[in-house]
């Protein structure tokens, strides 16, 4: 039924793996606003507010594009080049994620998941350097502990990258998404759930959310991702801004194309499929936001130092997940 | 790409592997009461999972077993530990000697070290897959982690009782055909301990007014 | 003869509740005359056991040769320090006193009802059922005196000795698994199941749960380094219950890695289970006799000398000759006599000076006249001298680790069996051939020696039975009693 309302409407022609590459690129780029108001809104509604209006990154965006830049005079060409470099960074990693496709793409080999997550941290690196070089305490403060808190989730990465090495026999993120649609006892095994489960702490702790970071409002002292672009404004804060939803709707993706629910995938090029896809994946990334926001309004933040417990707990769970891989269960 | 376990095995992984996660999570609990109730939702899951076992694989004792775990593990033991918390006022537990985070790299390595040895033994069982026995391995010694590192007699006592749990789940795994009037003996077994754990707890409490053991260095040599 | 087995397991079991209901004068010749009996009987199962393979009662109770060597150890001492119990106990007047005897006698008997019963049950999961019912009753029982020092004990104690039962019953599993790789997946774990399979059980499996058994009730036996609570219960309880503990409670423990030793050397053959023996026996051997040597307190001298035994039993064990066997187990009986007595005379002492600082007490000897000195000949038995039974018993193990050329480890023995006599008899010198010291030539806080009498005269006649079985143990074991060991060595053997 459904393949046939494709047929009629794109007809039975074959996109080409580069254009599907790209595509992917501007899906996440033109979706992740989307679907951060969506989290924004449902947030909102969650604590009994209206909540800002689901399309409201795309204004704010736009409103800062238009915004003078404002560096101070103590900041290097850093300042200006890190949210660049980053913007960058966050444009590579989709070409090596399984965003629209079941089947690897030509770039897609280009790295691994360690590759992609390597990306990430360099973005993450980048901007922390610009934060740094702002020279305000709060930016420093927040850069500094970013890079704390990202060295210390760095074990749990790889110890996740291993649990899927060791099931897939394979670090390609398009294997494991492709293992896991092969068979219901893919999704039950103790090896995948505590992966799984691992990469979702992974993924509260790097997008900053409750119980890691409030990400709404201003509390300096137990800021950290979002005290880095506190120095910046005009183009440069949108990039930022615009990078870190593209950093939320990546790690989202990875988490539902490669862990949880890698249903709905273009298995083909033909272009219905491919443009299915599209509405497919930002309909499960909202579903997922949604997840997020619960958390939120169930716990509370934790001290500081307390996160070392709850990285700790990811930890614990991926290595785990190899443990019991090893055990014969996997 | 190594071959997936089949959906039974794998759920019946999950959920030994759910005990293993409550015990860490009992190393980290601050509040004895959580403790107590960590201890209660632990041997709920083996409860489960005696339940899950007795359906699909036909032994309608393992039935009975549920029942009777049910009633005494999670009902009335954790019952009268909590009644003992309530009568002694304290909710803290003892400050352990190690941080949280330090206790849960110890308790992982002792955890790899179980899994790994019973894992190398290759043992086969028509219940259960082989993991959760060296899970339930791992679940014993990260019990004793506990047991060392709390200094307070309520987590000894729930890192003791939580062991036990630990045996089960390896007793589902490898001896769930056991006999019922043994597995009986040993849980009539795990009762008579509880009350003598409590009234010794009591005792403790009674004379020294806290649940600490840091003053119990009277005795060495 | 079946008769007797159910007699022996129910007639402790009915006298520990009826104490728990009678008055105290009454369960105090209650629990003298049960012992008696039940010694009767143990003694009556010999010529049988010593002949026969086995002895079963419903298919649950089961005694051979081996059980019955501990059977007898078991019930000596619970007749004796029944009747040392008798003089030792001295009950506050009115309903606190009343209150404290009916427990402390129905306590007692169930403690002793659980010891008697752990050699006569049928089945590997049953002995760790008695075990454990050993553990939570002497645990209180050492708890009773209600003071500081036994609070502590008994909680270290329950503590450690649950998980180390908690590791046995993880053994009694894992050998149920092997098991069941021979007989399928319903069955009782009972020893002549086991035993007749053992051959067909998968190695690893056997192995493993050998090494869990020898942890886990080595924890109950004090093998080091799991013995940690055991200086502290000993020293604490009241003198009856360090009496049983030490001479009976160890023994019984010993028994259950027995149990574990016999199946696994059919399905491993004998190396692998004496070298976790070795390994156990001269770690607390070692320890044992180090700590003896720096020891002040008299009951805690006893305990860490129950440590040193029970290495000798382990690195007895580890010698394959069938000789070194039976010295093991004639070590089981003598140990049993000597250290009931050792711990009857310190309880004598300790009553008398009323302090366990062996710095406080001086002039032993002169102040109590029949037991001072048999407190003296049950340590110079312990320390194995002629001619008493341990002397026998070392001896036999010696000579078979000489024969199964273990030269080494015999040298080793001997001369850290030697450090602990040392240390044994460097104290028991000090404190009671020492002279008397009296009130004016003491600074007062010195020892003072209390004026010559007995505190009872029941604790000299629990003594002097004590060193009479050592004698005869020493001099000449009577010929059932030597079957009965020889019978139960080859059953421990290897049947290759």
């Amino acid at each position: 039924m459904l393949k046939s309302v494709e047929v009629v409407l794109l007809g039975t022609s074959v996109v080409a793996p580069q254009d599907v590459q790209v595509l992917q690129v501007m899906t996440i780029l033109g979706g992740a606003p989307l679907v951060s108001g969506f989290v924004s809104h449902v947030e909102g509604r969650l604590q009994g507010r209206r909540g800002p209006r689901i399309l409201q990154p795309y204004y704010d965006l736009a409103k800062l594009f238009r915004k003078e830049t404002v560096v101070t005079e103590e900041s290097s060409w850093v300042f200006l080049a890190g949210p660049v470099v980053a913007f960058g960074c966050y444009l590579i990693v989709p070409l090596l994620i399984p965003v629209l496709t079941t089947y690897g793409l030509p770039l897609g080999y280009m790295g691994d998941i360690l590759g992609g997550a390597f990306i990430l941290a360099l973005a993450g690196f980048a901007v922390a350097l610009a934060a740094t070089e702002s020279g305000a305490p709060y930016a420093q403060l927040g850069g500094s502990r970013a890079m704390t808190f990202g060295a210390l989730i760095e074990p749990t990465i790889l110890f996740v990258v291993f649990a899927v090495a060791l099931i897939t026999r394979t670090d390609l993120p398009y294997a494991l998404a492709a293992t896991v649609r092969s068979s219901s006892s893919e999704m039950v095994r103790p090896g995948h759930v505590l992966a799984g489960f691992a990469f979702f702490l992974v993924v509260l702790v790097d997008t900053g959310r409750i119980p890691v970071e409030t990400h709404s409002g201003t509390l300096e002292f137990g800021m950290i991702d979002e005290a880095r672009t506190l120095e910046h404004s005009g183009a440069p804060l949108a990039l930022l801004k615009w990078g870190s939803a593209m950093k939320q709707l990546i790690l989202y993706t990875i988490l539902i194309n490669v862990f949880v629910a890698p249903w709905g995938l273009a298995a083909s090029g033909r272009p219905g499929s491919v443009v299915l896809a599209i509405p497919s994946l930002l309909g499960k990334a909202m579903v997922l936001g949604c997840v997020f926001a619960v958390i939120d309004n169930l716990f509370s933040k934790l001290r500081l130092f307390k996160i070392t417990e709850f990285i700790a707990a990811a930890f614990l769970l991926a290595v785990l997940a190899v443990l019991v891989f090893y055990a014969g269960g996997g | 790409m190594s071959p997936a376990p089949s959906t039974y095995a794998g759920v019946a992984d999950v959920v030994a592997v759910l005990v293993l996660l409550t015990e860490f999570a009992m190393l980290r609990a601050p509040l004895l009461r959580s403790q107590v109730r960590l201890y209660a939702f632990q041997s709920l899951v083996v409860t489960v999972l005696a339940v899950v076992i007795a359906a699909t694989r036909h032994i309608d004792e393992l039935y009975v077993l549920a029942v009777l775990s049910f009633v005494l593990k999670v009902v009335l033991v954790p019952g009268l530990v909590l009644r003992l918390l309530r009568d002694a006022d304290v909710d803290l537990a003892g400050s352990s000697v190690l941080g949280v985070p330090s206790m849960i790299m110890i308790a992982i390595g002792v955890s790899a070290f179980g899994i790994f040895t019973v894992g190398s033994l290759h043992v086969h069982s028509n219940a259960l897959p082989t993991t959760a026995l060296a899970v339930a391995a791992a679940v014993v010694l990260v019990a004793f982690v506990l047991i060392i590192l709390r200094a307070d007699v309520v987590s000894q006592a729930i890192g003791f009782f939580s062991l036990e749990n630990g045996v089960s789940v390896a007793s589902l795994v490898v001896a769930a055909g056991l006999p019922l009037v043994v597995e009986v003996a040993f849980l009539f077994d795990l009762l008579v301990a509880v009350v003598v754990f409590g009234v010794i707890m009591r005792v403790h409490h009674g004379r020294s007014q806290t649940l600490s053991t840091e003053d119990l260095d009277r005795l060495k040599g | 003869m079946s008769a007797i087995l159910v007699v022996l397991i129910v007639m402790p079991f009915v006298v520990a509740v009826a104490t728990f209901f009678l008055p105290v004068g009454v369960s105090r010749f209650l629990t003298v005359a049960c012992g008696a009996a039940t010694f009767g009987l143990a003694l009556a199962l010999i010529p049988t056991a010593a002949t026969h393979s086995q002895i079963t009662a419903g298919g649950q109770l089961r005694a051979d040769a081996l059980s019955v060597v501990f059977l007898v150890a078991t019930t000596f001492l619970y007749g004796a320090t029944a009747i040392f119990a008798g003089g030792y106990l001295d009950l506050a007047d009115g309903a606190a006193g009343a209150r404290y005897g009916r427990r402390f006698y129905a306590g007692l008997n169930l403690f002793c009802w659980s010891m008697v019963a752990a050699p006569l049950v049928n089945g590997l999961a049953l002995l760790w059922v008695a075990v454990e019912i050993t553990t939570v009753v002497s645990a209180l029982l050492v708890a009773i005196d209600d003071t500081d020092g036994a609070t502590e004990a008994s909680w270290k104690y329950v503590l450690i000795a649950s998980l180390g039962l908690g590791i046995a019953l993880l053994a009694t599993i894992i050998m149920y698994y092997a098991g069941t790789t021979v007989f399928g997946s319903a069955y009782d774990l009972s020893y002549t199941k086991l035993l007749s399979g053992a051959g067909r059980f998968p190695p690893d499996v056997v192995r493993l749960s050998f090494v869990l058994a020898v942890l886990g009730f080595g924890t109950k036996m004090g093998l080091v380094p799991v013995h940690t609570w055991l200086p502290d219960a000993h020293s604490e309880a009241p003198t009856p219950v360090s009496a049983l503990l030490s001479g009976a409670l160890l023994a019984v423990s010993f028994y259950a890695i027995l149990r574990y030793f016999q199946i696994a050397v059919r399905a491993l053959g004998p190396t692998y289970p004496r070298n976790v023996l070795l390994i156990f026996g001269l770690a607390s051997l070692l320890l044992a006799a180090l700590y003896l040597l720096s020891q002040r307190d008299l009951k805690r001298l006893l305990a860490y000398s129950s440590v040193e035994h029970m290495g000798i039993l382990a690195i007895g064990m580890s010698f394959g000759a069938p000789i070194a066997v039976v010295g093991v187990l004639l070590h089981v009986l003598a140990h049993a006599a000597a250290k009931g007595t050792a711990f009857f005379g310190a309880g004598s002492v300790v009553r008398k000076f009323a302090t366990k600082d062996m710095t406080k007490i001086r002039g032993g000897i002169g102040a109590l006249p029949w037991s001072g000195p048999m407190l003296v000949a049950a340590i110079l038995a312990l320390s194995a001298m002629p001619p008493f039974g341990i002397f026998r018993s070392e001896f036999l193990i010696v000579e078979g680790g000489l024969s199964d050329s273990r030269d080494t480890i015999t040298a080793v023995l001997v001369i850290l069996v030697s450090v602990a006599f040392f240390g044994l008899s460097w104290y028991t010198t000090q404190t009671m051939l020492t002279p008397d010291v009296t009130a004016s030539s003491s600074d007062g806080t010195a020892a003072v020696t209390p004026a010559r009498s007995e505190v009872s005269n029941w604790i000299v006649v629990a003594m002097a039975l004590g060193l009479v079985a050592l004698v005869i143990l020493g001099v000449h074991p009577p010929a059932p009693l030597s079957q009965l060991l020889n019978h139960a060595a080859s059953e421990l053997g290897s049947p290759r």
